[in-house]
């Protein structure tokens, strides 16, 4: 049958509806086809039977927002993730991150340098109190009573609360799971102690709130120490606090309880007496362990106590003058007493002010110097008014310093006192000696004794002396006339002589000549010795004649006594028969030691 | 490491307390005893080089109507009734000490110590008597004086609470 229908009615769906399968089909597709749609995709989703990509990409914030608002579980099961993913970017590249953080940085650092200070001037405050006040002192006294350190003493009394020990208990059995202490804290029969207050809190339960629901024993205190337990349904945590113990520590130790029988579950229900799996819970009681000091206590007992330092420090001002005056006193009388014992000083008057003090006597001049004593003793004598009269001391030292300085004898001469004698000793040059005696002596002594003298002569003089000694005027055998060259002899004698006596006087010596008369051994000996004075005699007749004062010369006639030594026996014979000269110089008669 | 809480139980005057004495590790006096009911030691052991700490918890005794503090029992590994085998009475009342016992503890290692061997000139017991209870207990012959049996004792319940473990394992 030819279609003579025109086109839009050929597809009309009313038209031989039925009549072909495709325009059936293409019917319901009309009419159904979006709902058939979503029951396809309704159907995909059940099988899926989880949430899709998207959806959890749609719902995953608000969950986060919602589990977070809750509890902290999430937080821990992100934990370690977030943990290791920072760290793997660090390794990585660490800039991202570093850029990231760096303006919390710089603040954070501040603030941690500021608090830092603070703490540091607040403990230097505490310090000084502490140090100075009797409270101070008591700690300080404790600390050496008892044996223990001084800061824990003070951290004992200037504690708010201090954690000492954390137990993780198992519920049932009461042993001790895992056990925390603070570092200096000695920590022992944890154990025991353990199981202890178990039984005390069970103790507890049964003799006050028999019906388990009571939760039990939750806080006890035993002086300065407080006990808070916290109990979970397999394990409870106990933590022995010393101080205050605040609330917010109960809600902490809550808090790791609920940590520990999450982390812990399995190992809770099947515990049967093996500790190990929970050493790992230790970091997390030690989380618990916390320290926290009084930092404004201290300033109000300050303000209360803030005279005491000031005491102290008066006291100690008082001290220090008091010890100043008596270091003072005690240096004035050492000098005092030092003055008393010098020779040569009397101290007639001493008064001792507290600005002036002033000093009176009598000072031989030849004493030392009173200031100079009183500076030698430490004592300030710019304050001391000073009169000394001058007198003369007649103790042997200051006689004997007076002639040293009125004697100023050359070394190797030694001045001493006997009685009012001045002795001189050693040897003196012929001059010193002679000069000596011009002296006048000094105040104490009546005479100057220089009989123990070797004098030395000068050398102009011992030469003359030796040219005389060897001069001899000869004498024929058995003569006392001197032979016929004996004028030039006796001219040489009486010139050299002449010199010598006049240098001895120059130096205030006196020079004396003696003629020493000899024979040879030819006849009797009282013939020699008047031959031999003879012969002297003679000689000095002689020399008279040249103008020697018989005043200085003397004579011996010695014969055979003090024969001459000869090379032969005649030549000894011939030297013999002669007077020979010796020369003596000594000090002016005048003067002579006695 | 390894602990047992071990309870240890028995009618007033069987030389509880001083039977293990110079046995364990103790840090709280006897006065816990009569105040708090319960008094808790320490012993190591060693089983063939495996370590076990066993917490020991001394129960005051039953003395007349006075019974034992049945929550000290809870959760323990063992329990060590001890009797003296010069006061009959002290035996006769293990079955009741043991029905408490049980019932607060549930089925745990048990052992009895019959205590006081030495006083042989005032033992109690006859032949018969002591064959019975050889045959409900687990029994270790112990002497305080002497010190007799009990290291035994503890290490027989020790090895008992390390069994039940592998056992349950």
């Amino acid at each position: 049958m030819p279609d003579d229908r025109a086109p839009w009615e050929q597809s009309s769906p009313t038209a031989g509806y039925g009549d072909r399968p495709d325009d059936l089909a293409e019917l319901r597709d009309l009419i159904l086809g979006p709902e058939r749609r979503r029951l396809e995709e309704l159907e995909r989703r059940l099988d899926a039977a989880g949430v899709t990509r998207e959806e959890l990409a749609e719902l995953l914030p608000e969950a986060i927002a919602l589990r977070s608002g809750r509890d902290r579980q999430l937080g821990r099961a992100l934990a370690p993730t977030v943990e290791s993913a920072i760290g793997e970017s660090v390794r990585r590249n660490p800039r991202p991150i570093a850029t990231a953080i760096f303006p919390v940085l710089g603040p954070a650092i501040r603030k941690a340098i500021a608090e830092a200070l603070a703490g540091l001037v607040a403990s230097i405050n505490r310090t000084l109190e502490h140090s100075l006040s009797p409270r101070g002192l008591r700690w300080r006294l404790e600390a050496w009573r008892t044996g223990v350190p001084y800061a824990q003493i003070v951290l004992r009394h200037a504690l708010v609360y201090r954690v000492e020990q954390v137990f993780l208990i198992h519920g049932d059995t009461g042993l001790l799971l895992s056990h925390a202490w603070a570092p200096d804290f000695p920590a022992s029969d944890a154990d025991l102690i353990s199981g202890m207050l178990t039984a005390i809190r069970d103790f507890v339960a049964d003799s006050f709130a028999p019906e388990r629901e009571a939760g039990g024993l939750r806080r006890f205190s035993v002086g300065e120490l407080t006990v808070m337990v916290e109990q979970g349904p397999q394990a409870l945590i106990a933590a022995v606090v010393r101080g205050e113990a605040p609330e917010e520590l109960l809600i902490r130790l809550q808090d790791t309880l609920e940590t520990v029988h999450l982390q812990f579950a399995g190992p809770l229900a099947e515990f049967d007496g093996d500790t190990a799996p929970f050493t790992a819970a230790r970091p997390l009681l030690e989380e618990c362990l916390a320290t926290v000091v009084a930092t404004d206590r201290g300033r109000e007992t300050g303000s209360r106590r803030a005279w005491v330092p000031w005491a102290v420090a008066a006291a100690v001002v008082l001290l220090l003058v008091g010890g100043l005056a008596l270091r003072s006193r005690i240096r004035w009388n050492t000098a005092l007493a030092r003055l008393r014992t010098e020779p040569g000083i009397v101290v007639t008057e001493a008064e001792r002010g507290w600005r002036r003090s002033s000093l009176a006597g009598l000072r031989d001049p030849i004493a030392p110097e009173p200031s100079a004593l009183l500076a030698g003793a430490g004592v300030d004598t710019g304050r001391i008014e000073q009169r000394w009269e001058p007198y003369l001391s007649l103790r042997p030292e200051l006689v004997l310093a007076r002639a040293r300085r009125a004697f100023a004898p050359p070394a190797g001469v030694e001045l001493a006192l006997a009685g009012d004698t001045l002795r001189a000793s050693g040897t003196a040059p012929l001059r010193w000696a002679a000069g000596a005696q011009a002296v006048g002596l000094p105040a104490g002594t009546t005479v100057l004794d220089l009989r123990g003298l070797r004098l030395e002569v000068p050398p102009a003089l011992g030469d003359l002396q030796e040219r005389l000694a060897r001069e001899r005027v000869l004498f024929d055998v058995g003569s006392a006339v001197p032979r016929g060259d004996a004028r030039g002899t006796i001219e040489r004698v009486a010139d050299a002589f002449g010199r010598l006596e006049s240098g001895a006087a120059a130096l205030g010596a006196r020079a004396t000549l003696e003629l020493v008369g000899r024979t040879d051994t030819t006849g009797s000996d009282a013939t020699n010795q008047e031959l031999s004075r003879n012969r002297a005699e003679a000689v000095l007749r002689l020399l008279a004649g040249s103008g020697i004062s018989r005043a200085v010369t003397s004579t011996s006639a010695v014969g055979t006594s003090r024969p001459l030594a000869g090379t032969d026996p005649a030549e000894s014979a011939r030297i013999n028969r002669s007077v020979s000269f010796q020369v003596s110089l000594g000090l002016e008669p005048g003067r002579e030691p006695r | 490491m390894i602990q047992k809480k071990v309870c240890m139980v028995g009618v007033q005057g069987t030389g509880k307390t001083s039977l293990v004495q110079q046995f364990v590790h103790s840090m709280f006096s006897d006065r816990y005893l009569s105040t708090v009911g319960v008094k808790i030691d320490r012993k190591a052991l060693d089983l063939d080089g495996t370590p076990l700490t066993i917490v020991l918890w001394d129960l005051a005794g039953r003395d007349g109507q006075e019974d034992i503090t049945t929550s000290y029992l809870r959760g323990a590994h063992a329990i060590l009734y001890v009797a003296d085998g010069t006061r009959k009475e002290t035996c006769d009342q293990l079955g009741e000490l043991r029905a408490l016992a049980r019932e607060a503890a549930g089925e745990v290692p048990e052992l009895l110590a019959l205590n006081k061997i030495d006083l042989t000139d005032r033992w109690a017991l006859d032949k018969r008597y002591e064959e019975t209870l050889a045959r409900e207990w687990d029994l270790v012959r112990t002497s305080a004086k002497s010190g007799t049996g009990v290291e035994e004792a503890f290490q027989r319940l020790g090895r008992a609470t390390l069994a039940t473990k592998e056992a349950r394992s």
